[in-house]
């Protein structure tokens, strides 16, 4: 009686084996073909523009004497964070001038041409915010 | 980002100013590796900030401005100054021009790879896609007289609206009509599509926003064209109910994702929860047939006989059911619901509402005989005055209100949302 019950198992494994094998043959094959013939297919990409490199401005030898403006682009919370940083400014740099600016024009990317006229004449530097 | 980014790059190079521009920190590889490179100053010097900053309070920013600058470990006002006053190193001072490739004009693989390169290098929507043959190419060219090597638009991964006056924030990539051809292949759509497809590429405008807003567009598309490509306008109009509803779209996506070199998360995509409508965008064919009213295109000033496609973009559109205005009752009163509905939104990209045939025609006999009276009826108070609480964003425009009549008869069923129009374009141009 052993005999056979080992009989059968011997054959239930040897047959599980049999099919395992199959079923990764037909696994292998078809990764094997990866979808057939090779063919040749055309790029979608567009075409990126060169990028030319701008100078930047030189800094500045010291903050001491100078102005430094401080421009909200207006996304939300951005008057509460310069309004901070220009009290540490009075505070740890006495002798820098701040001056708070509100870009205007109407959204983050728009030009505001009356203050970049303003920061050309009187600012020594500027600090912007805030990107989100 | 882009936009403090794109300003300050300006300043530095044409106004001769040092700057230091502010942002969060979560933005630091986008920042580092994309915007400040592509806008022309790899070394731009950006003090990055603690995030978030919205919603903190005086004393919390207070403590987080002289904490440390998390990719950095300086103290946020230390390396502010630092930046404004250290010397330029040799790096920052150079000048010159960095040409860019998108890569191979072509690949050769068997088909199941090339499927899954496409998908792996993002150039699909992670759907399998029609591999772009030469012949189907061709074929698909067959759909426009204009020349394969003719430039159809520059497409960015944000864009103004027309006439604004706004800083270019991400870079513009330009493509062909053969270009376009090859992701409207892509997309599974059929050669007389072309025309729709090449019209909406003429605009430049992106199928898949940066914004971390989650927005999708839309297209509402009038004249012959519509039955000529079989758009479906009846029953399910806005759903995947047809072959030209199902691709035009998904082209539009693709070109994008391919072409202007949007689409891809932490750099040229950073919607917070994501759109389910940017599958495929809101697909809208009018149904002229049944509206009471002038086509869309007419009252934007076309022939009623000119094929034209409309892009709108914003929130995206749901049922009208969603409101708690819209109730069922035996007497309904559509242009009351209506009415609150559009009072109750936030109208950044105005309101969109996208009426059955029965649904217009019932509005039409409580008296508006033109969509110009509803319009007026439906507008809101001046700001301050509405019943909703409007956000103090800084790029509020005129409210918007547009009426699309689409769809099948079979139910007083209605949609609406926040979507904002943004230009016509006639396809005919396209043919």
């Amino acid at each position: 009686m052993k005999w056979r019950i080992s009989m059968i198992v011997l054959a239930v494994l040897c047959l599980n084996s049999l099919l395992s094998c199959s079923r990764l043959d037909n696994r292998t094959q078809t990764q094997g073909n990866a979808g057939g013939e090779e063919i040749t297919v055309l790029s979608p990409k567009g075409q990126p523009p060169p990028i030319q490199l701008k100078p930047m401005a030189p800094r500045l030898d010291t903050l001491d004497g100078k102005t430094v403006y401080l421009v909200n682009d207006g996304y939300l919370g951005t008057d509460i964070l310069l309004g901070e940083m220009q009290a540490w400014f009075k505070a740890n740099v006495p002798e820098l001038t701040t001056v708070y600016k509100r870009k205007g024009g109407g959204g983050f990317t728009a030009e505001d041409p009356e203050l970049w006229a303003e920061i050309k004449e009187k600012a020594d530097a500027v600090v912007m915010g805030m990107g989100h | 980002m882009a936009a403090v980014v794109g300003h300050c790059v300006n300043i530095e190079s044409e106004l001769g100013v040092p700057t230091v521009p502010l942002i969060t920190s979560e933005f630091y590889e986008q920042v580092k590796t994309h915007h400040t490179v592509q806008k022309g100053m790899p070394g731009l010097r950006v003090t990055y900030l603690i995030p978030p900053v919205w919603g903190k309070t005086a004393e919390q920013i207070r403590e987080d401005i002289v904490g440390n600058s998390p990719p950095t470990g300086k103290m946020v006002m230390r390396e502010i100054v630092e930046n404004l006053t250290k010397p330029l190193t040799a790096e920052e001072k150079k000048t010159g021009t960095i040409e860019q490739s998108s890569g191979p004009a072509s690949f050769t693989d068997t088909p199941d790879n090339l499927q899954q390169m496409f998908m792996e290098d993002r150039m699909t929507d992670y759907m399998p896609i029609i591999l772009p043959t030469e012949e189907k190419v061709a074929e698909m060219l067959k759909g426009t007289s204009h020349d394969p090597d003719e430039v159809v638009g520059r497409m960015a991964a944000h864009t103004a609206m027309p006439g604004d006056n706004n800083v270019e924030v991400f870079e513009h990539w330009s493509y062909t009509v053969k270009t376009v051809a090859i992701n409207a292949v892509m997309a599974g759509a059929r050669p007389e599509y072309l025309p729709v497809i090449l019209a909406v590429a003429s605009t430049g405008k992106e199928a898949i926003s940066v914004s971390d807003n989650s927005f999708t567009e839309g297209l509402i598309i009038n004249g012959p064209i519509r039955d000529e490509i079989g758009l479906n306008y009846g029953i399910g109009a806005l759903g995947p109910f047809s072959q030209a509803n199902s691709t035009i779209g998904r082209a539009w996506n693709l070109l994008s994702i391919n072409a202007g070199n949007c689409g891809r998360i932490g750099t040229t995509y950073m919607g917070v929860i994501g759109n389910p409508m940017n599958w495929n965008n809101v697909i809208m064919a009018e149904n002229e047939e049944s509206s009471p009213w002038k086509p869309f295109h007419v009252r934007k000033g076309f022939n009623p006989n000119d094929s034209v496609v409309t892009l709108c973009e914003g929130w995206g559109i749901l049922s009208a059911k969603n409101s708690r205005y819209s109730v069922w009752a035996r007497e309904m009163d559509f242009s009351g619901t209506l009415k609150k509905i559009v009072a109750d939104q936030d109208m950044l990209f105005g309101a969109m509402a996208v009426l059955s045939p029965p649904v217009a025609n019932y509005i039409k006999e409580e008296g508006f005989d033109t969509v110009e009276e509803l319009v007026q009826f439906l507008s809101p108070p001046v700001e301050g005055q509405g019943n909703a609480p409007q956000a103090k964003m800084p790029f509020r425009r005129r409210p918007q209100i547009n009426i699309v009549v689409t769809g099948g008869a079979n139910n007083n069923y209605w949609s609406y949302g926040g979507m904002a129009v943004r230009q016509s374009v006639l396809i005919d141009d396209w043919r």
